[in-house]
């Protein structure tokens, strides 16, 4: 594209966006009224369905959500019915790499790079994203890659709106680890998993210890400490407000993930693939609360030597549920799986074993990933006081066959498949 | 009732129309007519027969005879020595036929002489509904187990080039359409003038091409590969001059098309979730669409559907391989085909392009008795496949293969085919056993070796 007509695109689409805000600042102060036959809460825990509701939306909450019956509708409200759609909660992949310049996926400086920002290269607002936008998925964690230990630090962002700073919820999402089964290759030598592991825990326990000098100052019982822009992402963990997102495969990985990061340095943390025999260590993971966020591999077959199934295809999700897995989500790792297929890895979930007579798929792909990363306040279910981010579908939304027809984020209209062309 | 048809020109719409000259006036069925101790018949009993062509008929029997199918309908006459297959609560669909298939015959060429009839591949693709595959320019049935009667035809989709991007190889296929032409036309004078003049000589078909005279004739259809819509509009204006129905494989941009394909009598093979992004630097609409194949197929164009890789992969992504091909059907829907259209797309339209609709893809009388029964509708997620039959028997049983027997087992009491439903009698011993594998593996807490931390995520 030349420069010219970047700029007039860019003029165009300031013009569209001053009234595209004006038209959603009419409809706020209004208020709206959504009417469905089906209703996903999604609540975890809590109801996963309403038949015939309601949900009323003040400003960019969820202002009272029931059945028909019991919910007046205020005077002057916008009434929009749905009619046969079913209204759901917005999708979250907290595996994403496609809402930034992947040229900076594997930056590497150090053996871990902490320090490290995915936010650097953060590009919410295109073409990609706004297919997942139509695909239902509005919030992603986009992360650095696992070409070292530590790749650094994700950001979690919005897909619906128009450039960066409206679209981002929190910087720094999350820090990346990679323990195993990629980091061995970006290096001319082969470092295997006792280095990796050492590597790994050094780096916690000077991360740790940092954050620590920092809570004491802030505590005043300690001297201010240097800055270390290498290490002030452990501020973050040290206090929960963001969480290790750990790329981890294979039984004894898995496990490393629980004991090290969640016991031994009580960071929050989750598993972010968890795949090949990973879910051996589910109850582990379980009883350690640490959250299985699964995929893009929605199978094990057998592999001869290594993982034995009796010939079994497993079902990744359906592996961590039967061992007592109770917070299991799903993940693209877009672009090795496309973000508007984050639906579909639900579905093959299920089509693989996992048990979704209680709606878990769904709560998979919503309240789960949700909670997993600290925001579960502001979204993931149609609760009240939650964030209005709501997809309206022809059907069951982890369905190939539905088709999300609209998308509301922050109680605005951010796609309306009755006004533009069907974008998926 | 008791569906009867004429078995050489019979179909289920035939049957539907001589029902009740059937009922009332031919009282010994062709059944009891035909019976020889060497035929071999096999029952799919009870089913919702979702017949393709025809209509959906719930709690159906299959009756079929060596392979093919004889009859369709309720209360049928089944001969003692049937095999019977009691598929009550479930349904029963044509096999999947699949337009293109790489590595499911376990041989690549000459399939008659290559290929291994235990190919853990033609399991898997049988467990995905998969009956009958094009391999190369051959199209095989999946016939597991056996080493005759697999391959249908060969020789099918002849490929052409017309693109902007080579415009010689554009002109010389135009000349040879015309040179073509310019023959068929001489030859049909000739045909006239020679009534009168009994010496005129017949025009030479030197330097015509066959393979080109053939689609001109209608007899043979040329399959291209285009996606842009400059290109298939060209595609499409050369087939309404010469008047051939042209199959192009891609289509990403038929959806703009659409109209001068349907035309041009024109069939899209297509991956419903084909992606290519518009040129920025132009205005007009352009890239692919998820509305493409209900919008080529609301245009006239017959829609194929085929998944972004025809190969069956086990490396744990799923649901791009031809062992979700119902899959890539479902994106289709999404975009807004029809579901009988997005079953036809892996069904009865990809067996007309290959020219094997006479055998296969849908259940008619006369046909192959190639069907799949399923837990649920073919195109929801959560449905499998739980019995392949292939000409007329069970080729793949869901509770007797290692794959998936344990993923919502088959509940206790559905009967297996080796069972009769005859009154009293009791569950085979065998079929017990089987149904036992059904729980999962138990963890064996063996080391794992280094082999699987190849993985190639960024």
């Amino acid at each position: 594209m030349t420069l010219s007509s970047t700029r007039t695109v860019a003029c165009l689409a300031l013009c569209l966006l001053g009234l595209g805000s004006l038209s959603s600042a009419l409809d706020e102060e209004k208020g709206r009224a959504i009417l469905a036959r089906k209703i996903l809460i999604a609540a975890r825990p809590g109801p996963s369905v309403l038949d015939n509701g309601v949900i009323l939306i003040s400003g960019a909450r969820i202002e009272a959500v029931g059945p028909r019956s019991e919910i007046e509708i205020p005077e002057g409200y916008e009434v929009l019915d749905v009619g046969n759609h079913w209204v759901g909660p917005g999708f979250l992949d907290l595996h994403n790499h496609t809402a930034s310049d992947l040229r900076s996926l594997n930056d590497t400086v150090y053996l871990t790079n902490p320090g490290l920002r995915a936010v650097a290269g953060a590009l919410p607002d295109n073409p990609a994203m706004r297919v997942a936008l139509a695909a239902g998925v509005t919030s992603v964690l986009t992360i650095p890659g696992s070409g070292s230990n530590m790749g650094g630090q994700g950001v979690l962002q919005r897909t619906g709106f128009r450039g960066f700073e409206a679209n981002l919820i929190r910087n720094p999402g999350s820090l990346k680890l990679a323990q195993a089964g990629n980091p061995e290759r970006s290096q001319p030598w082969t470092p295997r998993r006792s280095f990796m592991n050492y590597n790994t825990r050094s780096t916690f326990r000077r991360g740790v210890a940092y954050a620590k000098r920092w809570s004491a100052f802030e505590a005043g019982t300690g001297e201010k400490p240097e800055r270390d822009l290498q290490f002030d992402i452990f501020r973050s963990l040290y206090k929960g407000e963001a969480q290790v997102s750990t790329h981890t495969q294979i039984h004894q990985v898995v496990l490393m993930t629980v004991t090290m990061v969640a016991i031994e340095f009580g960071l929050p943390v989750f598993i972010d693939h968890g795949t090949f025999d990973g879910f051996r260590a589910a109850p582990q993971a379980q009883a350690a609360g640490v959250n299985a966020i699964l995929g893009p591999r929605a199978i094990q077959p057998p592999i001869a030597g290594f993982i034995d199934t009796d010939g079994a295809i497993l079902g990744v999700a359906a592996s961590y549920q039967e061992r007592g897995h109770t917070t299991i989500g799903f993940n693209t790792d877009a672009p090795v799986i496309p973000e508007e297929e984050l639906p579909l890895q639900a579905a093959m979930g299920v089509h693989y074993g996992f048990d979704n007579s209680n709606m878990d798929a769904i709560r998979g792909l919503t309240i789960v990933p949700a909670m997993t990363v600290g925001l579960q306040a502001d979204q993931g279910s149609i609760e009240v006081g939650k964030y209005a981010d709501l997809i309206v579908t022809t059907g069951d939304p982890i369905d190939p066959r539905s088709s999300v027809e609209w998308v509301i984020q922050h109680g605005r209209t951010v796609y309306d498949t009755s006004k533009e062309r069907r974008r998926w | 009732m008791h569906i009867q048809t004429n078995k050489k020109t019979g179909s289920l719409r035939a049957a539907a129309l001589f029902l009740p000259l059937a009922m009332g006036l031919v009282a010994p069925t062709v059944a009891q007519e035909d019976e020889d101790p060497a035929d071999e018949w096999f029952v799919l009993q009870g089913g919702d027969v979702y017949t393709g062509t025809g209509a959906v008929l719930r709690g159906a029997s299959v009756l079929s005879k060596n392979g093919k199918i004889a009859e369709i309908g309720y209360d049928l006459y089944i001969p003692e020595e049937a095999e019977i297959l009691d598929v009550a609560g479930y349904r029963v669909y044509p096999g999947l036929v699949a337009i293109e298939s790489r590595g499911l015959f376990g041989g690549s060429s000459d399939l008659a002489n290559s290929v291994d009839p235990f190919s853990k591949n033609m399991v898997l693709a049988l467990s995905a509904g998969v009956t009958t595959a094009r391999s190369g320019s051959e199209v095989a049935k999946l016939r597991a187990g056996h080493i005759d009667g697999l391959v249908l035809t060969s020789g099918v989709l002849p490929g052409l080039s017309y693109s902007k991007s080579n415009p010689s190889g554009k002109r010389t296929l135009r000349q040879k359409f015309e040179a073509a032409v310019r023959y068929l036309e001489a030859y049909a004078q000739w045909e006239i003038d020679k009534k009168s003049d009994k010496d005129l000589k017949e025009p030479s078909d030197k330097g015509v091409d066959s393979s080109i005279l053939r689609y001109v004739r209608g007899e043979a259809r040329p399959v291209f590969s285009a996606s842009t819509r400059t290109d298939l509009l060209e595609i499409a204006r050369l087939a309404q001059r010469f008047g051939f129905r042209p199959i192009i494989n891609g289509c990403q941009e038929g959806w703009i098309v659409a109209d001068e394909l349907g035309r041009a009598g024109a069939s899209a093979i297509i991956t419903a979730r084909d992606r290519s992004t518009k040129s920025e630097q132009l205005v007009r609409t352009g890239g692919s669409s998820i509305e493409n194949a209900a919008i080529l197929h609301r245009a006239g164009v017959s829609v194929t559907i085929i998944p972004g890789s025809a190969g069956i992969s086990l490396g744990g992504i799923v649901g791009r391989d031809l062992m979700h091909l119902t899959v890539e059907a479902g994106f289709a829907v999404r975009g807004g085909l029809s579901e009988k259209a997005a079953l036809d797309g892996i069904t009865i339209e990809p067996a007309r392009l290959l020219g094997v609709e006479a055998r296969v893809g849908s259940i008619e009388v006369g046909k192959d008795a190639d069907m799949i029964v399923t837990d649920g509708d073919i195109l929801h997620y959560q449905t499998f496949v739980q019995w392949a039959v292939v000409s007329g028997e069970v080729v793949y049983d869901k509770e007797a293969e290692l794959f998936f027997a344990h993923i919502r087992p088959r509940p206790e009491g559905s009967l297996s085919p080796e069972e009769r439903v005859d009154a009293g009698e009791t569950a085979d011993e065998e079929i017990e056993e089987d149904s036992d594998d059904s729980d999962p593996p138990e963890e064996s807490g063996e080391e794992a070796g280094d082999e699987g931390d190849g993985d190639s995520r960024p």
